[in-house]
């Protein structure tokens, strides 16, 4: 009888052993897929729609990761340039500064045409900027505080436009996630607009990772899905559970925001839209603004709207940051 | 060496899981100084190939733990290790079921 049971539990542990070994060694490999993109190259320049820019390089906070960018001073009304007010644009996941998914470029040139001065970056690991782990906000919210520290002490292009005065922040999708997460901490970003941002990551990470194919293994089952974000934590430090703009938004009052979201976006669902603007009005003082842009997909909306998407986001700069000098 | 034999696989389990820990500290360090191309490749090698190595070696600790005689004690200490095995994959199991 002991014998018997010896070897059945000699057999349980065989199976619980390779069905741990494989379960981490593939959640291993997924996590691997998960914080790596192949970046894209950038086919247009602002030079393309007509616009002065100057090439720029500056190191993100805290880990100095060398990124590139355009500086594209504003044009005013009378056909001088200006950097007295400048935005900093932020592109979404797996893309670059050109970001032709969303239009980011064409919108770039928009406000570059109603006097804003714009910095356009490639976060970290995509376009031209170096290679890094992808992290969904965690770690390119240090690449949005870089861009502020450039602007604030930075070799700016075109010194003699002087430095700006006020410097607001508008992202799109994950370009939109770090912009929340970096504004919450830093004051110098004075507005911010956000687009289609996610209010955390991991829900929608949990659900994409369960629709993609991984070769050798195929369709990824959607147990692996925790596992594959653990794993991407302790072997590259990649933390996609600290991802969660919903947990510091609240802290970017004062200053003005403008939330705007697709309700069509079935990547980041309208329900996230709702968790962070709750998250932004529990706050006194706050200065909360919220554009519903009906029948809009993920990042969609300034392709769908086109002129009125500049008007609303020009008047909310305006109205922010001032008139130009 | 023959006190080493006799090791519990569950106590072997403790050693190797906490020796893959180190050695993927260790892989992070060095390989942090390479570019991340490289980088993310030298750490899942390492770590997969240490995963199986440490899989063969605890398959090794268990067969020689089997082949000595089966007190109740240890049976109990291997169905522990069992649990234990498996818990990684089974809470997964129950947070996710299959639809």
């Amino acid at each position: 009888m002991d014998m018997l049971l010896s070897r059945a539990v000699a057999a349980l542990l065989t199976l619980s052993g390779l069905l741990t070994l494989g379960y981490i060694g593939i959640s291993s490999y997924i996590a691997e897929e998960l914080v790596y993109e192949a970046p894209k190259a950038i086919v247009k320049t602002p030079a393309s729609l007509g616009l002065a820019f100057a090439n720029v390089s500056f190191p993100s906070r805290n880990d100095h990761i060398n990124l590139k960018g355009w500086f594209i001073p504003g044009v005013l009304p009378d056909g001088r340039l200006t950097a007295d007010r400048v935005i900093v644009t932020i592109h979404g996941t797996r893309t670059n500064r050109e970001d032709p998914g969303a239009h980011l470029l064409e919108l770039t040139a928009a406000l570059a045409r109603n006097g804003f001065g714009v910095l356009s970056f490639d976060m970290r690991g995509m376009g031209e900027s170096p290679a890094a782990p992808l992290s969904m906000g965690n770690l390119e919210q240090r690449d949005v505080l870089g861009a502020v520290d450039f602007l604030r002490s930075g070799r700016l292009p075109l010194p003699e436009l002087g430095r700006p005065r006020m410097i607001g922040g508008l992202g799109v999708s994950m370009g939109a996630a770090s912009l929340l997460m970096a504004a919450a901490g830093e004051p110098g970003i004075q507005a911010v607009v956000s687009d289609s941002a996610y209010a955390e990551i991991v829900p929608i990470l949990e659900r994409e990772i369960a629709k993609r194919s991984v070769a050798p293994i195929g369709r990824i089952p959607g147990v692996l899905a925790p596992s594959a974000l653990v794993m991407a934590q302790l072997l590259y430090g990649v933390d996609f559970f600290a991802a969660r703009p919903v947990a510091t938004v609240a802290r970017i009052a004062p200053r003005p925001l403008l939330l705007i979201h697709g309700t069509a976006d079935d990547y980041v669902p309208i329900t996230n839209f709702y968790a962070l603007n709750t998250a932004a009005t529990s706050v006194p003082g706050e200065h909360v603004t919220t554009w519903i842009v009906p029948n809009a997909r993920h990042a969609q909306a300034f392709k769908k709207t086109g002129t009125e998407y500049v008007t609303r986001v020009v008047a909310f700069f305006d109205a922010a940051l001032g008139a130009a000098a | 060496m023959r006190s080493l034999r006799a090791t519990p696989p569950i106590l072997v389990l403790f050693v190797l899981v906490a020796l893959l820990v180190v050695i993927t500290i260790i892989t992070r360090e060095i390989s942090g100084h390479a570019d991340f191309l490289v980088e993310r490749q030298i750490v899942l090698l390492v770590w997969l190939a240490g995963l199986l190595i440490a899989g063969v070696v605890f398959a090794w600790f268990v067969r020689r733990a089997m082949r000595r005689d089966a007190s109740r004690s240890r049976l109990l200490l291997m169905v522990l290790t069992v649990l234990l095995l498996a818990s990684p994959l089974s809470l997964s199991l129950l947070q996710h079921p299959a639809p």
